[in-house]
């Protein structure tokens, strides 16, 4: 059988870098990384540059890293929460539903569409990461497995941004919960992580807060890439229970995302008496 | 090619659609007639697979819709009654776009767009932006994509919904023109009369009920001689119905609140030039739409007929 493309995703590569707005963001997001980062080696090192050492290298590295997952966390929900209410929206959902590429070739190419200015961005940024290099301080598989998580996050991030976007029916409620979620996975589950960490060092018995803790540390991206960066101590592939979590959590949000595109997909349920209303 | 068998469907306790029967032959133009929230849509959706039925069977190209809809999505064109388009796609891009989603080869792909964008006369369009495109033309952009992946049978739902008459009158004679492509059309709309020179069946539906299936000439015939226009704009005083009926088709002039309601006996070709001219001669029209045709009164109508009641 011949290998086709998704046409989505070429359609919506085409409409997202015809405009202007994708190489200003590129750019202006570039020159921000770039001078931050300039900024924070020579401001390491009082402009002495004989005085760069790699620990201060080190901490600029881990600092950009740090920030650029805060930024492609945020940013991922702007990509991605209108994606398919937005379709819904401008009526042209009904008419690609009768086209055979179907509800998994839909949500298929609207995540890899949304991720990818992201993942474009964080490859691009590759060079900026070079100006740490150049003193030391971080290796390249360090790099590569800080960058490898951080397109981990953004699929995640943008999956479940696209899910929610085709659960709810309008682009603002799944702008609410696209951010959402990203500020529960960034911000309540790191809290969470901290305050039972602190409870079970106040109370060393109560173990279970201390295995809680990690588990909630291991559903934050931002610890999970401290952890990569040597910032924070954590179990050895802790970006394991990260993946898994998340897998199960699309694939919970896969069922009421499907029922919304193909509801004829459920019939077959008891409680399906093809009454329902129609949500393209 | 299209067969439909005690079609139901119900939204809680709404009948939209109530035991349909169809059978239209394959290269046959079917319209199936209804005022607003007859069932029209919601019975053309059911056969677009979009829709679950809630009983009853329907086949497209011997396919049924809810255990090979695969096969009748392959089989089928459909046009929504209403419908968006994608910006920062040109005209040809979002052809190419429809087709790549059935899996045309690319070669075939050009070829067919252009000739397609000839036949709905778009072909000086291939390049503008089709967020650019009137709506009119936007409409026959619609029929052309329909037609990109060759299918053997054609949905479309009010395809003339909110044109002028101008724009309504391109419509029709691109819809006549599928004729000659040897498809099998079914088309929706609550104006009986626009369907004269386009299908060959028609077909009643009210409240959700086919009432009356006939040749289309049939009920054109039994249908008002009299289009009914509402026409509203700023300061259409005296000189403005004066200037109505310098049209010898004019029959009527009614006051409305706002606006100017006219019985005409002219053709739809006649009507564009009317509202042509009343431009021309610098009245502001605001609106300028043809009242659907009483369907209940048609249907009524025609039972008396088969009754012998009236002749």
């Amino acid at each position: 059988m011949k290998w086709h493309l998704n046409p989505l995703l070429l359609k919506e590569f085409r409409q997202r870098m015809r405009t202007i707005r994708a190489p200003l963001v590129i750019t202006a997001y570039l020159f921000a990384m770039s001078a931050l980062t300039v900024f924070l080696l020579y401001e390491n090192v009082q402009g002495q540059l004989y005085l760069v050492q790699p620990t201060k290298s080190q901490q600029v590295f881990a600092l950009v890293s740090l920030l650029q997952m805060v930024v492609v966390a945020f940013l991922a929900p702007a990509f991605a929460s209108g994606s398919v209410s937005g379709e819904r929206e401008r009526k042209t959902l009904a008419v690609l539903l009768t086209t055979p590429v179907g509800p998994f070739g839909i949500l298929f190419g609207k995540v890899v569409s949304s991720s990818a200015l992201l993942v474009l961005l964080v490859v691009l940024t590759l060079p900026v990461y070079s100006l740490v290099f150049l003193y030391g301080g971080a290796v390249p598989a360090q790099v590569a497995s800080v960058l490898g998580f951080q397109l981990v996050t953004i699929v995640v991030i943008s999956a479940v941004c696209v899910l929610f976007s085709t659960i709810a029916l309008r682009s603002t409620w799944s702008t609410v919960f696209a951010y959402g979620s990203v500020g529960l996975m960034t911000v309540i589950f790191g809290a969470l992580g901290y305050g039972l960490k602190s409870l079970y060092e106040q109370n060393p018995i109560d173990y279970s807060a201390l295995v809680w803790s990690h588990f909630f540390y291991a559903l934050d991206p931002l610890y999970v890439e401290a952890a990569f960066l040597g910032v924070v101590s954590a179990a050895p592939h802790v970006w394991v229970p990260f993946v898994e979590f998340y897998a199960v959590v699309i694939a919970i949000l896969l069922v009421p995302s499907l029922w919304r595109l193909r509801p004829q997909w459920f019939s077959w349920l008891p409680f399906v008496s093809g009454t329902e209303k129609q949500y393209q | 090619m299209i067969l439909t068998q005690n079609l139901t469907k119900r939204y809680g306790k709404t009948l939209a659609v109530n035991n349909l029967n169809l059978n239209v032959d394959r290269g046959v133009i079917f319209g199936l007639v209804g005022e607003n929230g007859a069932g029209k849509t919601t019975a053309l959706s059911m056969l677009a697979t979009l829709t679950l039925p809630s009983s009853g069977r329907a086949y497209v190209c011997g396919h049924e819709v809810t255990r090979e809809p695969q096969a009748v999505r392959r089989a089928i064109g459909y046009m929504p009654d209403s419908f968006g388009v994608y910006d920062d796609l040109t005209v040809m891009e979002y052809l190419r776009f429809f087709a790549q989603c059935y899996g045309v080869d690319r070669r075939t792909i050009s070829r067919r767009a252009e000739e397609l964008l000839e036949r709905v006369r778009l072909a000086d369009k291939r390049d503008v932006y089709v967020n650019h495109l009137s709506r009119g033309m936007q409409q026959r952009l619609e029929v052309a994509r329909c037609l990109m992946h060759d299918p053997d049978v054609l949905i479309l739902d009010e395809p003339s919904s909110g044109l002028d008459p101008k724009s309504r009158l391109e419509m029709r004679s691109v819809l006549a023109g599928l004729r000659e492509l040897g498809k099998t059309v079914i088309i929706s709309t609550h104006i009986l009369n626009e369907l004269a020179e386009v299908a060959d069946e028609v077909g009643i539906l009210l409240r959700g009920e086919l009432v009356a299936v006939a040749a289309v000439q049939v009920m054109v015939q039994h249908s008002s001689a009299y289009r009914t226009i509402v026409i509203d704009g700023r300061d259409l005083g005296d000189d403005f119905v004066k200037a109505l009926f310098a049209d010898p088709h004019v029959a009527e002039v009614r006051p409305l609140t706002p606006g100017w309601e006219v019985l005409y006996a002219g053709t739809l070709a006649q009507q564009a030039e009317l509202l042509s001219r009343l431009v021309s001669e610098g009245y502001s029209i605001t609106q300028f739409r043809e009242q659907p045709t009483d369907i209940e009164q048609l249907f009524l109508r025609l039972a008396a007929i088969q009754e012998g009641t009236i002749s």
